[in-house]
């Protein structure tokens, strides 16, 4: 409202009525009085017929690791104020750039952007694995910071910085992929079993690294990416999927359950079929592909799996006959569920780890339940103890 | 002779107070039972003394035994037989709103609290006019703003309509205190048969947009433990969430639990004979609905007042 407000004067009396000074009648102002009042006050403009719906982004959580990007919970601003340790309802975050994708790993959040401007990506929270990068220290030009508390922009070495733009992100336990439309796929953070898709060198040390590593070598564009827990999968455009990373529960998908450091084509009941989306949470993964076909592969422990199979481990994708008709999406989740409306309303349930469920409230919720945001939620991404939600407003 | 007894409905005009609504009802009804045929006067014997007939007796006096009313029955000594009628209102109405606004006469009171401790919703049609903004949320208040409103459309108005219904349906499961964890909170919640059953803030479960045409517009509002005064202030924060002003110009009350339009008597009906026949109508209907809600609680109470009102309302 501030900025828009504008007072259209409309011609009038000069002076309001009840100032009649000595010459005029007393008592309470009569019907003409009050419409000529009326009709003669001024009106406000407080939006015009062109404004457009804002887009915010909201958050909830826990918020001691930064990954909610509001430093005054973590170190308030005030010496009367205490820090949040949970933000239990939706907070608006303030941000420059108008957020076209987010993603939530284990304590830290990415936020990016659509533009063609320098600065695409900001990442928050845990840095202990350079997932968000570098960010250099202000206090000691040499060092970097272990944890984030405001989106800071990550620097990508890219070809073409003013012409590029970020597509995707996705976030796994400890390492970061960010997807773009003309240089491939970059990866940063936790290497230890070559979930960031290079060499795993040993002993190496992964906080305050500047290596971001770019992966281009696909049969064709990638364009989406996912993360488990310590591994990552790539679906291109031709329909095909590669993973890398941590295996031993087969949610690499390669037939064997050793870590792969180099990104491989999946095979078994996948090979061949024109995937249109991949998702991936913890240790299970599920494809699914253009005529309506589920497929999944990876930890069976809890019987994710267990329509095709007993064993607790599958390391090929098999595909998942349900007769519910045509699958459209499918999603992976952890202890906590999202799901969102075509109206925009978001519902949860499951496990309230340190209120990321964003009820208020800080119980377990057995049935979905609506979580109010003051907007029409038009993303949502969920992590361990915080989510993250885009948000249009309503008008 | 009792008067008499239960539950109807009475169409309120707005611009009246519901208590004179009320005592008008009362005061016609105790004038046509008043103007009923009272029951005609016992009769006694009395000797009363009578000049004998002439030549023999001259001015001798004489008993004679004749047949005369008492003077007791008679109707100026006793008076009027009804001099006040108990009549109950249920959930009132302001003075600016109208609507359906239902009423006890003698033990259908006991049943009006059974009637509340059900808990059933309210449907209103409420209207409002977009552009201004007055101190008490009516078309007749002090005027605060004024505002521009061609940016409005339908469709953000259904918009912020269905945000409303959400938020609110979320207030529905908080205040029934039902615990969540259990196996019949979640049938109830799919079913949608989760209601407070106690004190609860203004609760609205449904709301839909019936006409809009700028800059005017209707609303249709299912709601619980509401007052009018929250309506308009609901109209008024929808112009505020649409970045303009509203102020309510009407609202009627189109249901009140069980009793609906068609039921509600206009001020023509107002008399003994169309409220007896309302009283048969809407007794089926009274008596289901609370034997569906509290029935499973506690039935021998409902079912002694069943008995005294069927003969209340036969008489």
């Amino acid at each position: 409202m501030a900025g828009a407000l504008r007072a259209i004067r409309t011609a009038g009396p000069a002076r309001p009525f009840h100032c009649r000074g000595l010459g005029g009648a007393a008592g309470p102002p009569s019907t003409r009085q009050l419409r000529e009042a009326e009709e003669a006050a001024p009106v406000f403009q407080y939006t015009g017929k062109a404004a457009r719906r804002k887009d915010r982004v909201f958050v909830w959580g826990f918020s001691y690791s930064g990954a909610l990007g509001v430093p005054s919970f973590v170190k308030p601003d005030a010496g009367w104020k205490k820090p949040r340790r949970i933000q239990p309802t939706p907070y608006r975050l303030e941000t420059e750039e108008k957020i076209s994708s987010a993603a939530c790993g284990y304590g830290f959040t990415l936020l990016a952007s659509n533009t063609t401007d320098i600065t695409k990506v900001w990442g928050t929270g845990l840095n202990k694995d350079s997932q968000l990068g570098f960010q250099r220290s202000r206090r000691d030009q040499t060092k970097g910071y272990e944890y984030v508390l405001e989106p800071s922009p990550i620097p990508l070495p890219l070809e073409k910085p003013q012409q590029t733009r970020v597509l995707q992100v996705s976030c796994g336990r400890a390492h970061s992929l960010i997807l773009t439309d003309s240089e491939g796929v970059f990866t940063m953070g936790n290497n230890s079993y070559g979930q960031c898709g290079r060499k795993v060198i040993e002993d190496e040390i992964y906080s305050e690294s500047y290596l971001i590593h770019q992966l281009k070598e696909f049969d064709s564009r990638v364009v989406q990416v996912a993360c488990g827990q310590d591994h990552s999968l790539f679906r291109t455009k031709k329909g095909s999927v590669y993973a890398c990373g941590w295996g031993a529960d087969g949610q690499t998908g390669l037939g064997h359950y050793n870590i792969t450091s180099v990104p491989t084509k999946l095979r078994g009941d996948i090979a061949g079929v024109n995937i249109i989306q991949v998702s991936s949470y913890g240790d299970c993964c599920l494809a699914v592909s253009d005529e309506g076909d589920v497929f999944g592969w990876g930890n069976s422990e809890y019987l994710q799996l267990a329509s095709v199979t007993e064993t607790t481990q599958v390391n090929v994708p098999r595909h998942l006959p349900f007769k519910i008709g045509k699958i459209k999406e499918a999603a992976c989740g952890g202890t906590g569920n999202a799901v969102l409306t075509d109206r925009g309303e978001l519902f949860v349930w499951g496990k309230n780890l340190r209120g990321c469920l964003g009820t208020g409230r800080m119980e377990d919720q057995y049935f979905p339940w609506r979580v109010t945001v003051p907007g029409e939620v038009v993303d949502v991404a969920c992590g361990v103890d915080h989510m993250v939600s885009l948000v249009k407003s309503f008008t | 002779m009792a008067g008499p007894a239960g539950l109807f409905a009475v169409y309120k005009p707005a611009g009246v107070a519901w208590c004179r609504v009320r005592e008008a009802v009362e005061t016609r009804l105790l004038r046509e039972l008043n103007a009923a045929p009272r029951r005609a006067p016992r009769q006694q014997i009395r000797f009363l003394p009578t000049p004998a007939p002439a030549p023999s007796g001259g001015g001798a006096l004489e008993l004679v035994p004749t047949r005369v009313p008492v003077l007791a029955d008679h109707p100026l000594v006793q008076g009027p037989r009804f001099r006040r009628l108990k009549i109950g209102a249920g959930h009132r109405l302001d003075v600016k709103a109208s609507g359906v606004f239902v009423l006890g006469i003698g033990h259908g009171n006991k049943l009006l609290t059974d009637l509340y401790n059900c808990h059933l919703t309210k449907v209103y049609t409420v209207g409002g006019l977009f552009g201004k903004a007055t101190d008490d949320f009516s078309d007749t208040g002090k005027l605060i703003e004024k505002t521009t409103f061609d940016h409005i459309t339908r469709e953000k108005l259904e918009r912020i309509l269905a945000v409303i219904q959400g938020t609110n349906h979320k207030a529905l499961l908080m205040y029934s205190n039902i615990d969540m964890k259990t196996q019949e909170a979640y049938e109830l919640a799919v079913k949608g048969l989760i209601r407070p059953m106690d004190k609860s803030p203004p609760i609205i479960t449904a709301i839909r947009c019936l006409q809009f045409a700028l800059p005017e517009f209707q609303l249709e509002i299912h709601c619980l433990h509401e007052t009018q005064q929250y309506l308009r202030k609901v109209v008024h924060e929808i112009g505020l969430e649409l970045k303009s002003s509203a102020v309510c110009t009407q609202v009627r009350r189109t249901r009140d639990g069980v009793f609906t339009l068609d039921d509600a008597l206009p001020r023509t009906q107002w008399d003994l004979r169309s409220i007896q026949d309302a009283i048969r109508n809407c007794r089926l209907k009274v008596e289901t609905e609370i034997e569906k809600t509290l029935g499973h609680r506690d039935n021998s109470p409902v079912h002694q007042l069943d008995v005294q009102t069927a003969h209340g309302a036969d008489s």
